[in-house]
Formats: C-alpha cells, sequence, structure tokens
C-alpha cells in the first residue's frame, strides 16, 4: 500500500546472537498515524524503534520502510541513508546519548549540517526549531549545564531540525516535571496534526490518549500481545495488569483500607 | 579517635573527589567565557591568532624590559575582561612560575652557567656561585613563562571551549579530529560525574571502607564500572550520531562572524608584535 510507512513481517532480534529482544513482530504502520508501544521494562519496545530507525537490523524476518526493504548494506550508501534518514527521526530516552556536541547550536545544525543543508539555512532552522520548543536561550549553553527536561527539549530539537516524516519517540515524558510532559505532549500532536507520523515507546499510560490513536501492547515473551485503538486497550485492565502496566494500590481513607486498580488518570472513591 | 584505616580510605576517595572536582572547575567551568568583557566580545578567531601571535613574540625575544609590557597588556585585558585580578594572578603568577624556578635553579650556578659572580655561599664544605649571566637568564625564563603562562590563561577562560574547538578547524585540523576531541571534552564531565556518585553510592552503602585492600577494590572496581559504561555509552552515541545523518564525514557549524573592532584588535596586536620584536633585534 503506497502509504505504508512501516511493514514489519515475523520480526525477530537478539542481542549477541542469544539474548531475544523482539520475538516474532508483526506491524504495519501507515502515513500520518500516532502509534504507541508499550509494555514493561525490557519488552524490547527500545530495540523496535532502533530497527525502525535502521540502526540494527532483524536476525529473521523483514522490515520494509517507504516500500523499500530495510536492509544493513543499504545504508552503506550514504545518499540511500541520507534519504532514510530525513525521512525518520528518533530521540533518543537518554538524551546525554543524543546530544554529543559542545554546544546545544551544534547539536540542533548537526543533523541538516550531514546532510548537505547549508549554513545559512542550517542558522534559520536552529532560530526556528528553538522558538517552538522554547530554548532560544539554551542555544549558546554546553549540553551538560542542562536540566533534564531542558535536555529533552534540545534532544527533540535535534530531530525537529531535520524535519524527518516520522518521528520515533523513547520514553519522551520519562523523569520529567508535569510542565514539560505538557510542552512535549503538545508537541507530539501538533506535529501529528502537521501529517508527521508518531511512533511513542513509553510505559506512561496517562499520555496514550493524548499521543496515540493506535497501541501495541508489548509481553513478556517479547512480541505483541495485543493491537487496537487506545480507548480499547487502555480499557482492557487484565490485560494492562497481566503486562505489569497498571498495579493493585493500598492506601487508607478515613480509616478504612482502600484496595483498587492504579489505572491512568481515573478517579476513585 | 579517628581509626588510621578511616583514615586511608578517606585518603583515596577524598584524593578521587578533590581530582573530579578540579577537573569539572578547571576546564568544564565557563564563567568568565560568559561574562560580557572586551575579550569575550572579539571573534575567537582573531582572539586567537592575536593570542598566538604574542606568544611567539614573547617566546622570541630576550630582553625582560621587552616582555614586560605584554605582562602589563595581561592584566590591563584581565580587568577589561571581567577577572578578578586576584584570581588572576594567582593562578598565573605563582604556581607556574614557581615551578619553572625549580627547574632553572641549576642554570644560576657557575658550575652550569660561568661569568661574573654575584653571590656565593658554602654548604657542608661545597661552594655554590651564583652568576649574574645565570640569573638574568633564569629571571628572562621565569619572567617568559609567567607571561606566556598568563596569555595562555587569559585565552582559555575569555573564550567558550565550544569555541575554541571551533577555532582549530579554521587553522586546518580535520573536521573528524576537532569531533572527536569536543567529544571527549562534551563527555568529560559527565563520566566525572558518573564516577563521583559511584563513589557516593559506595560510601552511602558500606560506610567508611576499614581496610585498606578493600578501598583499593573499590577503585579497581569503580575504574572497570566506569570503562564499561564507557563502552556501552559510547556505542550509542555512535548510533545517535548515525541516527542524524553521519556517515564517516562529519560537517560541523563553523560560522563566525568579524567586525571592524576584531580587524582593529587584530591590527593592534601585529603593529605591538612587529614594533617589539624589531626592537628586540636592532637592541
Amino acid at each position: 500500500m503506497s502509504d505504508t510507512v512501516f511493514e514489519l513481517k515475523d520480526v525477530h532480534y537478539s542481542y549477541l546472537g542469544k539474548f531475544p529482544a523482539l520475538c516474532g513482530v508483526n506491524m504495519t504502520i501507515r502515513s500520518g498515524e500516532k502509534i504507541a508501544v508499550i509494555g514493561a521494562n525490557g519488552t524490547g519496545k527500545s530495540t523496535l524503534l532502533q530497527l525502525l530507525d535502521g540502526l540494527i537490523f532483524p536476525d529473521r524476518g523483514t522490515v520494509t520502510a517507504f516500500g523499500e526493504r530495510l536492509l544493513e548494506h543499504s545504508q552503506d550508501n550514504e545518499k540511500a541513508a541520507h534519504r532514510f534518514r530525513q525521512r525518520v527521526g528518533l530521540v533518543f530516552q537518554n538524551a546525554d546519548i543524543q546530544l554529543f556536541c559542545p554546544s546545544v547550536r551544534e547539536d540542533i545544525a548537526f543533523g541538516p549540517l550531514q546532510f548537505g543543508v547549508a549554513e545559512d539555512e542550517v542558522s534559520r532552522r536552529i532560530l526556528e526549531v528553538a522558538e517552538v520548543l522554547d530554548i532560544q536561550h539554551l542555544l549558546d549553553r554546553v549540553p551538560h549545564q542542562l536540566s533534564i527536561g531542558e535536555k529533552r527539549r534540545v534532544a527533540i530539537a535535534s530531530v525537529l531540525a531535520i524535519d524527518p516524516d516520522v518521528y520515533l519517540f523513547d520514553e519522551p515524558t520519562a523523569g520529567l516535571d508535569p510542565l514539560t510532559v505538557r510542552h512535549i505532549i503538545d508537541f507530539i500532536v501538533n506535529a501529528n496534526q502537521r501529517g508527521k507520523t508518531i511512533i511513542t515507546a513509553t510505559h506512561d499510560l496517562h499520555i496514550i490518549g493524548e499521543i496515540a490513536d493506535t497501541v501495541y501492547v508489548f509481553g513478556r515473551n517479547k512480541s505483541i500481545v495485543r493491537g487496537g485503538s487506545s480507548e480499547s486497550v487502555l480499557n482492557d485492565r487484565s490485560l494492562l495488569e497481566s503486562n505489569n502496566l497498571i498495579h493493585m494500590h493500598r492506601h487508607h481513607h478515613d480509616g478504612r483500607e482502600h484496595v483498587h486498580q492504579h489505572l491512568p488518570l481515573e478517579p476513585h472513591d | 579517635m579517628t581509626n588510621p584505616a578511616h583514615k586511608k580510605h578517606d585518603f583515596i576517595g577524598r584524593s578521587v573527589l578533590s581530582a573530579l572536582a578540579f577537573l569539572k572547575d578547571a576546564t568544564l567551568s565557563e564563567e568568565y567565557a560568559n561574562r560580557k568583557g572586551f575579550l569575550q566580545s572579539l571573534d575567537p578567531r582573531f582572539k586567537t591568532i592575536s593570542f598566538l601571535l604574542f606568544l611567539v613574540t614573547v617566546v622570541s625575544l630576550k630582553s625582560i624590559v621587552l616582555i614586560s609590557p605584554f605582562y602589563l597588556l595581561c592584566l590591563i585585558l584581565a580587568l577589561l575582561s571581567g577577572i578578578p585580578l586576584r584570581n588572576f594572578l594567582l593562578r598565573t603568577l605563582f604556581f607556574i612560575p614557581l615551578f619553572s624556578l625549580f627547574i632553572v635553579l641549576p642554570t644560576l650556578f657557575s658550575i652550569v652557567t660561568p661569568g661574573e659572580p654575584v653571590w656565593s655561599f658554602h654548604v657542608v664544605g661545597i661552594t655554590g656561585i651564583i652568576t649574574r649571566p645565570g640569573l638574568d637568564g633564569a629571571v628572562l625564563f621565569v619572567v617568559r613563562i609567567a607571561t606566556s603562562v598568563s596569555l595562555v590563561v587569559l585565552l582559555s577562560v575569555t573564550t567558550r571551549h565550544s569555541e575554541l574547538l571551533k577555532v582549530l578547524r579554521v587553522f586546518g585540523i580535520p573536521q573528524l579530529f576537532v569531533l572527536t576531541v569536543s567529544m571527549c571534552y562534551r563527555y568529560l564531565y559527565l563520566f566525572a560525574t558518573m564516577v563521583e556518585n559511584i563513589f557516593t553510592a559506595v560510601k552511602s552503602r558500606v560506610g567508611v571502607v576499614s581496610h585498606q585492600r578493600q578501598g583499593q577494590n573499590v577503585v579497581a572496581w569503580n575504574i572497570a564500572n566506569t570503562w564499561n559504561r564507557t563502552t556501552q555509552m559510547s556505542e550509542e552515541v555512535y548510533m545517535a550520531m548515525i541516527s542524524r545523518g553521519y556517515t564517516g564525514e562529519p560537517r560541523l557549524l563553523s560560522k563566525f562572524h568579524a567586525t571592524p573592532k576584531d580587524w582593529l584588535w587584530l591590527l593592534c596586536a601585529v603593529v605591538i608584535c612587529a614594533s617589539l620584536f624589531y626592537r628586540g633585534h636592532t637592541l
């Protein structure tokens, strides 16, 4: 299908050939979709994003991106690699990994410069993305001097400067304060409204409703145990509980013990 | 009463933590570079070239009288750039010239530098004679070192490290080399913090290690752990670079903005150096 961005068929991947990370993943992602990949720690979410970004390649099965099979040797061709990387951008979970340049400005410029964008245009983009993410005051700062929230926004800016068609977010809201979480959710929603495909790996169920229309749940067997609309998945409490995404919460109300499931944004007695 | 073994362990811990604190403070603090001042306002390329000119001239001059104006210039520039004179003098005038004095000490004596005696003394039957050429040479050496160190310190504290690295590219240093150095610099802080945290974590769990052997084990384990994490992180950083289009030939931002002030400064530097150089060779 022409609007298919990614198609995964029976994808298996293991680290060092002996530690399985993905086992038989099948998935089709279409242009403009908002997808969330949820699951407990160690279920293969980050590995999936790295596969989609062409950083690692499956041991078995196929990954097709924009109608072409994603192969390791195809990335050796600079033109082909650039064509793909200009269309797909990954925001890593650890911003310290993504921000490897000595200043924020150079980090944002790094991507476009590799693709041969002229310095004047790069300077224009830096100012533009800095304004979008409200980081103008950080441009000449050194990344290690920034707070976690600031680093995360700069990491997003470094990908936004490339302006890819597909954004891959790995735990974009982990460890952030509520206001920064709000900014990142708004950014994701706006990007999707501009026609960008969004794929987010997270176990933060509070944000799923806003950042995803479709949700895939990864289980301990390192494969998809269920996929569907965000509403249907979030309402399947037994599925969420069996996959460590919600838990039974015990506390006291007015001197009596109270036990309930801990669900995202759901009021209780 | 303090256990001597505790002191030994504290010695290891304190040494490591003090070294890390010094590293962070000395190489990664950009306190003065972020201030508003004369040197901070100059284009890093022009500033670096002018300071290189000063350095070459200072090294080539053989007269204290001619080198002294450069030291005076350093003090004026430090004042104009918002650097407290006390800190500047402590950093440039005390430690490094003191060490150079130790190096130059043997040349004071007639046995190394013969000439007109200035002062002689007797210690355990040995006669030491300090000569005028020896003394002149030693003073010239120390003044030259003090001035050169002052110039280098001024340049490094008033320029952001990222900009200094960028200037390397102007001198034709390959982009890959510059990128590698800048990444080392970038992650130095991160790993220093990591080592610091490991030490704090160890201390919080086991308190003060009571045996020296245990202390050595902690340090060895720390080194191995940092090495593992460094290797892992370098692989991930490489992935992050590839993800943003890196294919082996990095392209980096190299835009600078020169103003008439920068050209004027460079002109002044050339005039000062040329006139003192000329004077030094006609004396």
